[in-house]
């Protein structure tokens, strides 16, 4: 890779603002941030329940528009897209593992794997979700389905899914927040493990701070502001 | 991601529906919908080889081209006037006979043709019974072929010989099949074909005897032509011209009825399923709503996510189509076998028409009701999957009312039904449906209050009803209505005619005697009161035909189908008497008074017929009486009493009216039963004269009315299935709470067995309420249909009380069926998923 792609941001957001209609009036969740993040940084967003973690995760992984400032991912303006659109760039650039693992209960652990991998029309996805399985240790429960696995297992399947198809960019809502804390910080160092071995992108929400000092670079809101920044830019 | 190709979505969407069913998702939505195709296509295989079975036959219909039928034999010009255009010829007479052998007797209808008959189509027979059967021409002179049914009854065989009148023949072979047989789907009486060379010689046809006469011709559409033209204006008043329209015209209207009963139960059937396919479908689409935003996450657009849905939808509903259209075909495969006897026997297979219209009637179905909640699957936000409150937009009220009248508009309209009529009924049973519903809702709401101090269970089941009131009452109406229909068939089935024969005195008159002739008149009362300790008097009997009323032709006025338009179409039994006859009431007009000479005779007219006829006192009623004339007018209107069973006629003359006309007679009378010898040594001594035993025809009468409530039931049997469906689909939509409550309760210690105990008392108060509804709705509908169609005393049936259990059994048995999951699923799982 040239070095002006090495450093060209992945992802880049200018004066986000976000703002919802609620009972008591205008809500500004978040208020002008901007930020920017190059291939392989690992950034943590950090805060208090109800600070604008999940919008702002929300609005990076094209989820959402913002109700005004831009966002570019892997060079594309998501503002400029329409949704069937900016669902065909997170196809091909983005992965993402959920606080509630997100698994499809219908399917078992080696069908949940390769969904990606089917919807793209890929002849090997059988053999390559199993050995992403057998990656993070799964290897023996690929006909399990998600009720049959404990939340540390579940986990471990949504993440193999989110890599399966190789994203540029991997979004993780709270990856730990369902977990114990010793399944929690076993799931991290799969996580982190996995992204170093594929070169992706992460982009973590989490209140866990020692989650959070595993990223390169962390970001704290508060009240939809962007208050702090680790290391400083 | 790139244009997802069609096929690469279509099998996706196979793999998806495949493992879904794997998981046990689709059994109920699977089920509805077979049942909606199945019962479309039983009944639309059985309307369809009917209606195929009658066109196969209509040029056979009446065994020729064209024929002219009557109570008196035609007349040589009408004979001569066929033979100059180059017509074929064949002549037939048709009456109803005893029957006399060693073994017996038995009333037969008896078909005297000569050689050419029939002129289309052919006979087949057999040499034994239940042999092979083959075509061939008819019996010869001095032979008889008979149907199964006769030789059974008289326990003969192939080779023996019976008497039909006076003439003995010999049974050369049995008659499986008469062509002209279309238009009389069953017969009370077994058939007898003969020679017409042997009629003289049976003594049977005299003047005044009820005969029918055809004459039947074939030839070239024009040569027919000029002949419709010539004889039309010629014909008696008792002839009628006939060809192979007019026959199938009647058929085909006694067809059209059955099919719209039929229909309307099909109807019954895919409304209900359609509501079970929308339950179904609402929650198959609940379920996927965080799958539907996962995959927009994983790229799939919002029309990739609807048609990866929708395809899904699609193949289930092709694979529940095609099993339900086996299953239908198998279907009326049985409900013809109910049936068997009473239809002909071979009837074409139906194609596979039916089939595939059964399956577009299940396809609609699904289209209507499940794609407004399948919609909903495009409008998720794939935001959802971080913020779980996100639901996509409702549906438009118009676009899923909208939906679902579209799809019941198409059914309709293949079932070809009335529109006027479907709306009247799906209106009244919309308005009973919320009266009954409401009563409902109070009487669960007051037996809160009275269990308020029952045990838990109790509290917990009704507890349960009483959170969705609105489904709890329409589920009980639905089960409600359909244990009605079944129990008030049953309830006919067994007890019509049960009823009306207990209500008889127990002397009434169990045997007719017609045809007597009068030169036997004597010798026959004579014998009878040898058998009777009360003889009846024989009344005198002129067939005769009413043909205009004050000079002016009746048709226009009378309404099809009443009792009117059929006395006009037949020929009435005439008869005279001097004193009114003792079960007869005089309403209006006066009996016989003296009067001048030159004032037209008086006629004594039954009252409903004459309302039917719009008859009133005075008015001048002109009548062909073998070929002549006749006037009278109306003196009195009379109440019968059809029940009787004494000898009851329409029309009875002033004395010295008719008395100078060919005359039989008639009688009625009471033999005790096993005088089976007495009523042989009768019927020896008078064979000319028809004797009818009632009990025989009753008992007939009765097993028609088995087979063909039995097949009704049969059909009723789709539309409970399809309430069972709504009933799991229901249950379905509420399981994930039933799950988390049932996890809470045993949580908090509840034991398993109070659980099950609960829901035994929520859904066997259910199915109680539905049975009593049903008991409720029969007693009421028997009581009406007894007193105001049948004319019978009604009484109470205690059986019905069973309904209640039955219902709760049914129901009660079925829900706890379709909510084991709730009570079997580990209360950990539950509470460890939130």
């Amino acid at each position: 890779m040239n070095a002006t792609l090495i450093n060209t941001p992945i992802l880049s957001a200018r004066h986000l603002n976000k703002v919802v209609q609620s009972a008591e009036g205008e809500l500004r969740i978040l208020d002008d941030l901007s930020l920017d993040l190059c291939r392989a940084d690992s950034l943590a967003i950090v805060g208090s329940s109800g600070s604008g973690k999940s919008t702002l995760l929300g609005l990076l992984a094209g989820l959402d528009l913002p109700s005004s400032g831009s966002v570019h991912l892997a060079g594309q303006d998501l503002s400029q897209l329409d949704e069937d659109q900016r669902a065909r760039l997170r196809a091909e650039q983005v992965g993402f593992v959920f606080q509630s693992f997100q698994l499809l209960d219908s399917l078992n652990a080696l069908e949940n794997v390769m969904l990606p991998l089917e919807l793209e029309g890929h002849a090997d996805a059988r053999q390559r979700a199993r050995a992403l399985l057998e990656r993070v240790g799964l290897g023996q429960r690929l006909n399990h389905y998600p009720r049959q696995l404990s939340g540390g297992e579940q986990q471990r399947v949504a993440i193999a899914r989110a890599f399966v198809a190789e994203p540029a960019v991997l979004f993780a809502d709270e990856p730990t927040g369902n977990l114990d804390s010793h399944t929690g910080e076993r799931i991290c160092d799969l996580l982190f493990a996995l992204n170093r071995e594929r070169g992706a992108t992460l982009v973590l929400v989490t209140h866990d701070a020692r989650l959070a000092q595993r990223c390169k670079r962390q970001i704290r809101l508060e009240a939809g502001q962007l208050v702090d920044t680790v290391p400083a830019p | 991601m790139s244009r997802l190709p069609f096929s690469r979505l279509l099998a996706l969407a196979g793999r998806q529906l495949l493992r879904d069913a794997r998981a046990g998702e689709l059994h109920t939505l699977f089920a509805a919908l077979l049942i909606a195709v199945a019962a479309s296509t039983a009944i639309g295989y059985f309307s369809a080889r009917l209606n195929d079975g009658m066109l196969l036959r209509a040029s056979e219909f009446l065994g020729a081209d064209l024929q002219i039928k009557g109570s008196s034999a035609a007349s040589r010009a009408q004979l001569e006037a066929g033979t100059a255009l180059g017509l074929e010829s064949a002549q037939v007479v048709e009456f109803a006979s005893v029957i006399a052998s060693d073994t017996g007797i038995q009333l037969a209808s008896v078909k005297a043709a000569d050689t050419a008959y029939p002129l289309r189509g052919q006979l087949r027979s057999a040499a034994t019974a239940y042999g092979p059967e083959q075509p061939g021409d008819g019996p010869q002179a001095g032979e008889a072929w008979v149907e199964v049914r006769l030789l059974n009854a008289l326990n003969l065989e192939v080779g023996d010989n019976l008497e039909v009148g006076r003439k003995r023949l010999r049974i050369s072979r049995v008659l499986t099949y008469e062509p002209d047989r279309a238009g009389d789907f069953y017969s009370l009486a077994p058939h007898l074909l003969m020679h017409l060379q042997d009629l003289a010689a049976t003594e049977v046809v005299q003047p005044g005897s009820r005969v029918t006469y055809r004459l039947l011709w074939r030839g070239e559409a024009a040569a027919l032509a000029r002949y419709r033209e010539a004889v039309t204006p010629g014909l008696q008043a008792q002839q009628k011209l006939e060809d192979a329209r007019a026959g199938n015209a009647q058929i085909g209207n006694a067809l059209g009825r059955a099919e719209r009963y039929l229909n309307l139960a099909s109807l019954a059937a895919i409304l209900l399923a359609g509501v079970a396919v929308a339950l179904s479908a609402s929650r198959f689409a609940a379920r996927r709503f965080d799958a539907s935003a996962l995959l927009r996450c994983l790229g799939l657009s919002r029309r990739q996510a609807l048609a990866l849905f929708s395809l899904q939808l699609a193949l289930l509903g092709l694979a529940a189509s095609l099993a339900g259209a086996l299953l239908g075909w198998l279907a009326q495969q049985v409900l013809f076998y109910l049936l068997q006897g009473l239809l002909p026997a071979d009837i074409p297979s139906g194609g596979l028409w039916p089939a595939l219209a059964g399956m577009a009637t299940g396809l609609v179905a699904l289209a209507g009701f499940a794609l407004p909640p399948l919609a909903a699957l495009g409008r998720v936000p794939p935001l959802r999957v971080l913020r779980r409150d996100l639901l996509p937009v409702p549906a438009s009220a118009w676009l899923v009312y909208g939906a679902a009248v579209l799809a019941l508009g198409l059914i309709m309209w293949r079932l070809s039904l009335d529109l006027a009529l479907t709306l009247a009924l799906l209106g009244g049973g919309l308005l009973t449906a919320l009266l009954l519903g409401g009563l409902l809702l109070l009487g669960l709401r007051s037996l809160r209050r009275t269990l308020a101090n029952a045990g838990l269970s109790w509290r917990l089941g009704l507890g349960q009803l009483l959170r969705q009131p609105l489904a709890a009452a329409g589920q009980a109406l639905a089960f409600g209505l359909i244990i009605l229909a079944m129990a008030l068939i049953a309830l006919l089935r067994g007890e019509l005619l049960d009823t009306w024969q207990n209500q008889l005195p127990a002397d009434a008159p169990n045997h007719f005697a017609l045809n007597i002739l009068p030169a036997e008149q004597a010798a026959f009362a004579t014998h009878l009161a040898t058998l009777t300790a009360h003889p009846q008097p024989l009344y005198p009997v002129v067939p005769g035909r009413l043909l205009l009323v004050n000079g002016e032709p009746l048709r226009q006025t009378v309404s099809k189908e009443s009792r009117g338009e059929r006395a006009l179409n037949r020929d009435l039994s005439l008869t005279w008497a001097a004193d009114i006859p003792a079960d007869n009431k005089l309403l209006a007009g006066h009996w016989w008074q003296a009067k001048s000479t030159d004032s037209l005779p008086g006629v004594s007219v039954e009252a409903e017929l004459a309302a039917s006829l719009q008859l009133k006192l005075g008015d001048r009623l002109s009548f062909n009486v073998g070929g002549l004339n006749r006037d009278a007018q109306v003196t009195s209107l009379r109440k019968v009493d059809w029940n009787s069973f004494q000898p009851n006629f329409y029309m009875i003359f002033e004395p010295g009216t008719l008395q100078d006309l060919p005359t039989t007679y008639l009688t009625s009378f009471y033999l005790p039963a096993q005088q089976d010898r007495q009523l042989r040594a009768l019927a020896r001594a008078f064979p000319t004269v028809t004797l009818l035993q009632v009990d025989a025809l009753v008992a007939q009468l009765r097993s028609i009315l088995a087979q063909v409530t039995l097949a009704i039931e049969f059909v009723l049997l789709f539309v409970l299935a399809a309430g069972l469906a709504v009933l799991f689909a229901g249950l379905q939509s509420t399981l994930d709470e039933r799950i988390r409550q049932g996890a809470l309760l045993r949580a908090l210690g509840a034991e398993r067995r109070l659980l099950v105990r609960a829901r035994r008392a929520e859904f066997g108060l259910l199915g109680a309420a539905s049975g009593l509804l049903a008991a409720l709705g029969c007693e009421l509908i028997s009581a009406l249909l007894y007193q105001r169609v049948f004319d019978l005393a009604w009484h109470p049936h205690p059986w019905l009380l069973l309904l209640p259990v039955l219902g709760a059994l049914l129901v009660g048995g079925a829900g706890v069926l379709g909510t084991r999951r709730a009570l079997n699923t580990s209360p950990l799982t539950v509470l460890r998923e939130g």
